[in-house]
């Protein structure tokens, strides 16, 4: 991979009217990477995509391709292609026509139409099915000709929008790791946009979380899981259980929070904004990071006793709520399928624990819509 | 006999009931009387009350150059006002199912109905006083002094090919609309984005995909505009020459019966055929544009 970059953006702005769909986003995409745009449905993604795509044009700012800029390009002249969410394969022509469109309109020869045409359908894995319908076609075929109709034009960027919502589950994991490969191979920048974190992080070199019209936090899937920058992130990306309380003490790397229902608990000191006591806070902490035994240990800060209200059975993905003593405050933790805890009822007393620096602290933005 | 053979039975006794009414309506009223029609072309009367087998109707029509000149005149002009009648009602169709939203919507697709709320005698007669010698169009342009003397703007065929364009209209944009509406934008977009200009988008993708629309458009107005009767002869006066008059004077005028049936079923021959060489040309099945 080369550290070149391919697609630039720089204050991207765009305003409907007066609603702001999209304010103030700038990133760098090196070239042949994966990045995602991951945020809730009308968070501003789609129209960001459709900007690069062309079919928008922003409000302000600046977006440059390979160092061209692409402001007042028309959509048909851009280095750049489209999954659209719905594939949009044209009905009325066979695969092979499907996949030939783009290379007609630059007048290619026939030959060289044939022979890309083959190769691409070789390289998406489905040789010799170019003469076929695309109403005859799988939803993960017609997914596979909708990528191969853009990659075989070579484009820069590939954008891709939301282009596994429609399929049924096992094959959207299977599709998850075939577009992976396919990027692998084809070496493409690939713009992802999605609402789905789990596609996000499972094929992203780079994920954008998104929520109203601006980028909370750029980062690779494992920064974004282990370090949030915004309570937004914390709680989007991945389960989260959140506690809202005031800053009570704060020591040299922990704070101490007392949350609303009197918990006391801890965590890590935030670096680039210190919190002070009294602040008002959110303290986050994964299902999966939280430590379930039979007997209490005194290890980690944060170390409570509950009794399971709840078994929530989902085999690898099983939870247990917890209703922690004294408090009446309810915690979600992973259910592990290990024989100590596979005979866990209703009502058996836990004992839970977790270190501070697994639990994330935010002074609190009331008026930030809570996930 | 089981119990399923005896239900699905019982189940066709009720399908051939419902479609008896329709049934009985084709062959009473559609059928018999073309078959009728067409033995009576087929026959010569050799004196008072006795007929005899003959091709002499049809042998008239190939050697009078009058019939075959207006039957001609009557195809091509027919087929001329279903392609304006196309060109014409597209972009309206394209608006109404693409651009339109909500309520403008359904005013629009109500403007294009309004017309048909007054009977066509009364539309034409109404365009009559617009359009004639000493009417409204011609006063006005007299009034404004921008002519001279009186405009007469009826009895000629672009008069009468605006009449029958206006009274087709709707039969193109309903089944234009309904086509186009399917339409999903991003396929447009997708043209686009692969490198397409708007004119490959139309050509590529929203043409073959409006096709059934298309044609069961076109059929309906070709069939409507070649057997119109009032148009022509209202607006297009002595001189229009429509078909349809033709078979008006020999059943009515002449009271040659023999001759108008034969009359009647060469249209009827031209009509199949026009509307079979369109779906062949336009690779369309009848079902499938009918259907839609």
């Amino acid at each position: 991979m080369t550290s070149a970059i391919d697609l630039s953006c720089l204050s991207l702005h765009k305003s409907f009217r007066d609603f702001q769909a999209v304010q103030n986003v700038s990133f760098e995409i090196p070239r042949g990477s994966f990045f995602s745009i991951l945020g809730p449905s009308g968070c501003g993604k789609t129209t960001l995509l459709r900007m690069l795509a062309g079919f928008l044009e922003p409000s302000s700012g600046e977006m440059k391709i390979k160092g061209r800029s692409m402001l007042g390009i028309p959509p048909n002249k851009r280095p750049v292609n489209m999954v659209f969410q719905h594939l949009a394969l044209f009905p009325m022509m066979s695969v092979a026509e499907n996949i030939a469109y783009g290379l007609k309109r630059r007048r290619e020869k026939p030959d060289f139409i044939k022979r890309k045409v083959e190769d691409a359908l070789e390289r998406v894995g489905l040789p010799g099915i170019g003469d076929r319908d695309v109403s005859q076609l799988s939803g993960g075929q017609k997914q596979r000709i909708a990528i191969a109709r853009c990659l075989v034009l070579e484009p820069d960027v590939l954008l891709l929008d939301e282009p596994l919502g429609a399929l049924d589950l096992k094959l959207r994991e299977h599709m998850k790791v075939e577009l992976k490969k396919l990027q692998q191979a084809f070496g493409t920048t690939f713009i992802y946009i999605t609402h789905d974190q789990s596609e996000a992080m499972v094929m992203s070199d780079q994920v954008a979380v998104m929520n109203k019209g601006r980028f909370e936090q750029v980062g690779s899937p494992q920064e974004l899981y282990y370090h949030p920058k915004t309570p937004f992130v914390a709680g989007f990306v991945g389960e989260n259980n959140r506690f809202s309380g005031k800053v009570s003490n704060v020591s040299v790397h922990i704070v101490q929070v007392k949350t609303d229902c009197g918990q006391t608990l801890y965590a890590q000191q935030r670096e680039e904004q210190p919190l002070a006591e009294g602040m008002d806070v959110e303290l986050f902490v994964r299902p999966e990071m939280i430590h379930l035994s039979r007997e209490r240990v005194f290890a980690d800060e944060n170390d409570m006793t509950g009794r399971v209200e709840n078994v929530l059975f989902d085999g690898g993905n099983s939870r247990l709520l917890v209703r922690v003593d004294g408090t009446g405050s309810e915690i979600q933790v992973v259910h592990p399928q290990t024989s100590e805890f596979t005979n866990i009822h209703a009502g058996d007393q836990l004992h839970l624990s977790w270190k501070a620096e697994q639990s994330h602290v935010f002074a609190s933005n009331r008026k930030e819509a809570t996930v | 006999m089981s119990l399923t053979e005896r239900w699905l039975s019982g189940k066709r006794v009720a399908l051939f009931l419902l479609l008896m009414p329709l049934l009985l309506y084709l062959f009473f009223l559609i059928l018999l009387p073309h078959l009728e029609i067409l033995n009576i072309s087929l026959r010569e009367r050799v004196s008072y009350g006795v007929y005899e087998f003959s091709l002499g109707n049809y042998q008239a029509f190939f050697t009078e150059p009058l019939y075959w000149r207006t039957f001609l005149r009557t195809a091509v002009m027919s087929v001329l006002t279903t392609a304006i009648t196309l060109v014409v009602a597209f972009p309206i169709a394209w608006y109404i199912a693409k651009v339109a939203q909500g309520k403008s919507r359904s005013v629009l697709f109500l403007a294009c109905l309004i017309p048909f709320w007054v009977s066509e005698l009364v539309r034409t007669y109404g365009w009559m006083i617009l359009l004639r010698e000493t009417g409204v169009i011609s006063s006005l342009l007299q009034t404004l002094g921008l002519v001279d003397g009186p405009v007469e703007m009826l009895y000629n065929d672009v008069t009468v090919m605006v009449g029958l364009v206006y009274t087709s209209m709707l039969f193109m944009v309903v089944p234009l609309v309904s086509t186009l509406d399917g339409l999903d934008d991003s396929l447009v977009e997708a043209a686009y984005d692969l490198g397409g200009n708007g004119w490959h988008a139309l050509k590529e993708v929203v043409i073959p995909y409006a096709m059934p629309g298309i044609v069961s458009g076109c059929i309906v107005v070709f069939m409507l505009t070649l057997g119109n009767y009032l148009t022509p002869t209202l607006l297009g006066g002595k001189d229009s020459l429509w078909f349809t008059e033709q078979i008006f004077t020999q059943f009515i005028t002449r009271f040659n019966w023999e001759q108008g049936s034969a009359f009647g079923i060469l249209l009827l021959v031209l009509s199949s055929l026009m509307v079979w060489l369109g779906l062949k040309l336009s690779r369309q099945s009848f079902t499938e544009a009918m259907g839609r």
